[in-house]
């Protein structure tokens, strides 16, 4: 019997492509025909050697059965075993082929996970606002409505123009307002001031959300005449406030000086603009004044009804309560949005499906290089893969190790990927976390991760296999004689390269506008001076601050006070500070004009100051004066407005000493000054008509309190809170913050575009200029015989670099054409991201075409100047 | 024929192994060989031994390979592997101890 040592394995291979069954049998007949043989050498009849034979043996059957099963089973753990064996020594060769190659591995990886990392971050952030589910029952189903102006599609809801469209709209099932509010929670410690929301019971049920723990409240909470005095608390509350005492239910909060019971706790998942901490039931009243618009209202729209239906529906029933109540509704319609719209936005949807866009580029570009890169390899390793062809080994097996060279490479690069990911991902969400909706629970998506790799992987099959198989199949002796040169493969890599530097050119594009735009906001002149002011705001409540006076009293007590505090240079009070957050409007009206259509319908954003404001944000006075003290109570109503609104209602005229009525209400109001203009809801919006009010006659009771300091503003807080608390010790002061916070919150989202587009462009110019240089190099070192043939024949080393350098640029050329065209056609989808910018500004796409000239110019300039020093007879002896 | 003797628990295995520990051997050679050596007094229950092959192939104390006979037909060869020859030092040390400890329980005088 030979023993074949080494050869074992093979043997075993061959060993298996036996069946067990048939193994099993020839065995177990074998031993029988044996048995027999030796029965009948002891002098036994054949037939009756056979009979003992088998009766010796046993039950044949079930013994050859047993057998073949433990055989199946054996087989499999040896082919698990060889299987786990190949593997490891594919892994082995990968890794060593890899290591061998330190420079492409290193740029393949990179690439890699650049791409993946900055796409699996993108999604992440789109994911979190834009594509995650809203937390509520059958999201898409609710609508936001509005009542609009003509000059506003947006304009809140009063309270019986609620009750009629919640008694007439046949096509929402589901109707519910909600109004904001600040309280201040009394009792053990410092007052705090909470967000509260005031919501008809029918909200939660609308909205499809349940308490974690007792009820949320209902109709019998808000009978008419006798509001019950319940509240729910919001999760966070109850746990930062209550300690997350399930034992909270039943107990009484002090809100403002009156006693609430709590009824309930929302669980933490809820979420709902503003983030409220507390909620009140709201009861809306018929007998309510129907010119007072305050209410947000959310409907929910009936089965098989769609948002356009609704719209319409709205309308009509709008335009049924213009005619009955000229007085109040008359220029009134009403407006439909989706829940999408409302809670993230229209221009930051349009962000962040740019910066997909813009990422999928990225991702592709790593793609495009990563194949080239492989391509490259493949095509030097080609001698290689058919000298092994030639030795023997299989297509499958060649195959199969480069497909595991490719698996590593880019389970690496994705490793390395998600690394920079889970890197990037808390950073972004502190960046953006609170002024960009619903990215404070951004975190990384698995699904985008494995998609990442997918991407990778996919590449590298293409790319680096298909070449590879070619290779195994080629003549050998095709190969050795041509020296490894491949014509196709060169040319699908020029192609690669041009595409590559294409999309280059998109992103570069992007992010030149993107750039432009962010450099041009940052510029805006807003009409204030944020700097060097700290904001807090209070809100009295109204137990304590019920009359007009009470409030107008403390407003200037606090005022007096302060400004005579060391360190403040001015003292001021506004209902909505500027980029706050916060807007109030109402129609205005020429007293004496008649509006004759819509077009001269005007809307006014209103703000109730006090003298000090304009001094202490730097508002200048134009004409007349500002309001004054001496605009009490019982003083003739004045009103100061903004150069715009000067302008709009009275082009041409001196607008001192007009009189306006101001959201429908009779009395007339004397114009008394002209202030300049500022910004106070967007960077990038034009200012709109404003008019500011005396808050003596308009006292508004949520303020905020702004203050000029000499130096670091934050340092008057402890100084404004022992102020307010001499006066009213029982009253929060809250949101402290210095002013420029807002502006910078408001610039949030775009500089959060114009970094991240700045760290595209910037990987995507490395890798076009990276693809160019590897493009080149390889190039020259194709035609290494060529120059050196020119070379010889008297060429000057000039003419050589010009001929490679050329080769770059009409590379890179094609490469921008395309882009450029690309670019064009997509920068439509970029206008509502830009400000000041048009997307297809001339000066970002000539000098991004510039930029990439020169880029590829330089990455050309090395391997030629290698080409312009190749020795000719070396040259020319190679290969 | 001489009467059966009942192999105890387990020693089918060790019987096994010892027998391939003088060489490779195919199923049959193996039951002779064991027939032989104990002059007929144990046979080895052929419905038990070829179970017993094919589960010690899968634990990978002996490995077969197709040879062929002194019949000329193919046929598989057992043969130790290192895995086994280490069972059968624990087995063979086991069964020491085991006859060790019966001889003393069957044999004690007092």
């Amino acid at each position: 019997m030979p023993r074949l040592g080494r050869f074992r394995r093979e043997l075993r291979w061959r060993f298996w492509s036996v069946p067990v069954e048939r193994e099993v049998d020839s065995e177990l007949a074998f031993h029988l025909e044996m048995r027999v043989r030796e029965l009948i050498d002891h002098g036994m009849t054949p037939d009756n050697a056979r009979a003992a034979a088998l009766e010796r043996f046993g039950d044949l059957g079930r013994i050859t059965e047993a057998c073949r099963d433990l055989g199946r089973r054996r087989n499999e753990d040896m082919r698990r075993a060889e299987w786990l064996t190949e593997l490891r020594h594919d892994l082995r060769y990968a890794v060593r082929g890899l290591r061998a190659s330190p420079g492409f591995t290193a740029v393949a990886l990179l690439t890699l996970a650049m791409g993946i990392g900055a796409s699996t971050t993108i999604f992440s952030v789109a994911n979190a606002v834009l594509l995650r589910p809203f937390a509520y029952y059958q999201p898409d189903r609710i609508v936001r409505l509005w009542e609009t102006t003509p000059v506003t599609q947006t304009f809140s809801v009063s309270e019986p123009n609620y009750l009629d469209w919640r008694q007439r709209v046949r096509g929402l099932s589901q109707l519910a307002a909600f109004a904001g509010r600040v309280a201040s929670l009394l009792g053990d410690g410092d007052p705090q001031q909470l967000n509260a929301v005031t919501a008809t019971p029918s909200l939660f049920p609308l909205l499809g959300v349940r308490p974690i723990l007792g009820r949320v409240f209902g109709e019998e909470d808000v009978k008419p005449g006798a509001p019950a005095r319940v509240v729910v608390l919001s999760y966070a509350l109850w746990q930062t406030r209550f300690g997350g005492d399930p034992g909270v239910i039943g107990r009484t909060v002090n809100l403002s000086g009156t006693s609430y019971e709590v009824i309930g706790v929302m669980p933490a998942a809820f979420v709902f603009p503003g983030n409220p901490e507390i909620w009140e039931p709201l009861a809306p009243s018929l007998s309510a004044q129907r010119g007072d618009r305050r209410l947000g209202v959310v409907g929910r729209l009936a089965p098989n009804v769609t948002l356009t239906q609704g719209l319409d529906e709205m309308r009509s029933v709008a335009r049924e309560l213009a005619r009955q109540h000229p007085e109040s509704n008359g220029d009134w319609g009403a407006n439909v949005t989706s829940l999408e719209e409302w809670l993230v936005g229209r221009e930051l949807t349009t962000r962040v499906q740019v910066l997909l866009v813009a990422v999928g580029l990225l991702l592709l570009m790593g793609c495009v290089n990563v194949a080239n890169l492989l391509l490259a390899r493949a095509t030097a390793r080609q001698r290689e893969m058919s000298v092994r062809a030639a030795l023997g080994a299989g297509r499958g097996r060649i195959v199969r190790q480069l497909l595991t060279e490719t698996l590593v490479l880019a389970v690496i690069g994705a490793a390395i990927g998600v690394l920079l990911t889970t890197l990037a991902v808390p950073v972004l969400r502190d960046v953006g976390g609170t002024a960009i909706p619903r990215l404070d629970e951004l975190s990384i998506d698995w699904r985008v991760v494995s998609f990442g790799i997918g991407a990778s992987l996919a590449t590298g099959i293409l790319f680096g296999i298909a070449p590879a198989l070619q290779a195994s199949r080629a003549d050998l002796n095709d190969v050795l004689r041509s020296g490894g040169r491949v014509a196709a493969a060169g040319r699908l890599r020029s192609v690669l390269i041009v595409i590559s530097v294409a999309m280059a050119l998109v992103l570069l594009v992007g992010a030149g506008l993107v750039g432009r735009s962010f450099e041009r906001l940052m510029r805006v002149d807003y009409g204030f001076r944020a700097e060097g002011v700290f904001a807090a705001s209070l809100a009295l409540p109204n137990e304590r601050y019920g009359s007009r006076n009470q409030r107008a009293v403390f407003y200037a007590e606090a005022a007096r006070r302060l400004g005579a505090t060391p360190g403040v240079r001015a003292v001021g009070f506004t209902n909505i500070a500027p980029f706050s957050g916060g807007s109030t409007a109402m129609p205005i009206a020429v007293v004496g004009r008649q509006p004759v259509s819509s077009d001269e319908f005007l809307s006014a954003a209103w703000r109730s100051v006090s003298p000090g404001y304009f001094a202490t944000i730097g508002v200048p006075l134009r004409k007349g004066r500002l309001i004054a003290e001496t605009d009490g109570e019982k003083a003739p109503l004045v009103v100061v407005v903004t150069e715009t609104t000067a302008r709009r209602i009275w082009p041409g005229e001196d607008p001192l000493g007009q009189q306006v009525r101001l959201g429908g209400n009779p009395t007339p109001w004397t114009v008394v000054g002209v202030v300049g203009d500022i910004r106070d809801q967007l960077l990038q919006q034009e200012p709109d008509p404003m008019v500011y009010l005396s808050f003596q006659q308009v006292p508004w009771s949520s303020m905020w309190l702004l203050v000029r300091a000499t130096g670091d503003p934050m340092s008057l807080a402890p100084v404004v809170r022992r102020e307010i608390h001499a006066i009213d010790p029982l009253l929060p002061v809250a949101n402290e913050q210095p002013m420029s916070r807002f502006v910078s919150q408001i610039a949030a989202a775009p500089r959060f575009t114009a970094l991240i587009f700045g760290l595209f462009a910037s990987a995507a110019l490395v890798l076009a200029v990276v693809g160019v240089y590897g493009l080149v190099t390889y190039g020259v070192t194709q035609r290494t015989r060529e120059i050196g043939v020119r070379l010889a024949l008297g060429a000057t080393p000039s003419r050589i670099v010009g001929g490679v350098v050329r080769h770059g640029i009409e590379l890179a050329g094609f490469g921008i054409a395309i882009g450029l065209w690309a670019a064009y056609a997509l920068s439509r989808f970029m206008q509502g991201i830009l400000y000041d910018v048009a997307a297809t500004d001339a000066v970002t796409y000539l000098a991004v075409a510039a930029l990439l000239v020169g880029c590829a110019a330089a990455a050309s300039i090395l391997p030629a100047r290698w080409a312009a020093r190749l020795d000719p007879v070396r040259a020319l002896r190679d290969d | 024929m001489a009467e059966e003797t009942e192999l105890l628990h387990g020693t089918l295995d060790t019987l096994i192994l010892k027998t391939l520990s003088w060489g490779p051997r195919h199923g049959y050679g193996i039951a002779r060989w064991i027939q032989d050596t104990s002059d007929d007094a144990l046979e080895i229950g052929e419905g038990s031994l070829y179970p017993a092959l094919y589960r010690m192939e899968r634990k990978g104390w002996i490995e077969a390979e197709w040879g062929v006979s002194e019949t000329k037909r193919d046929v598989k060869f057992y043969s130790l592997t290192s895995q086994g020859r280490a069972r059968l030092k624990v087995e063979l040390a086991q069964w020491t101890r085991f006859t060790a400890a019966v001889s003393k329980v069957l044999y004690e005088t007092r």
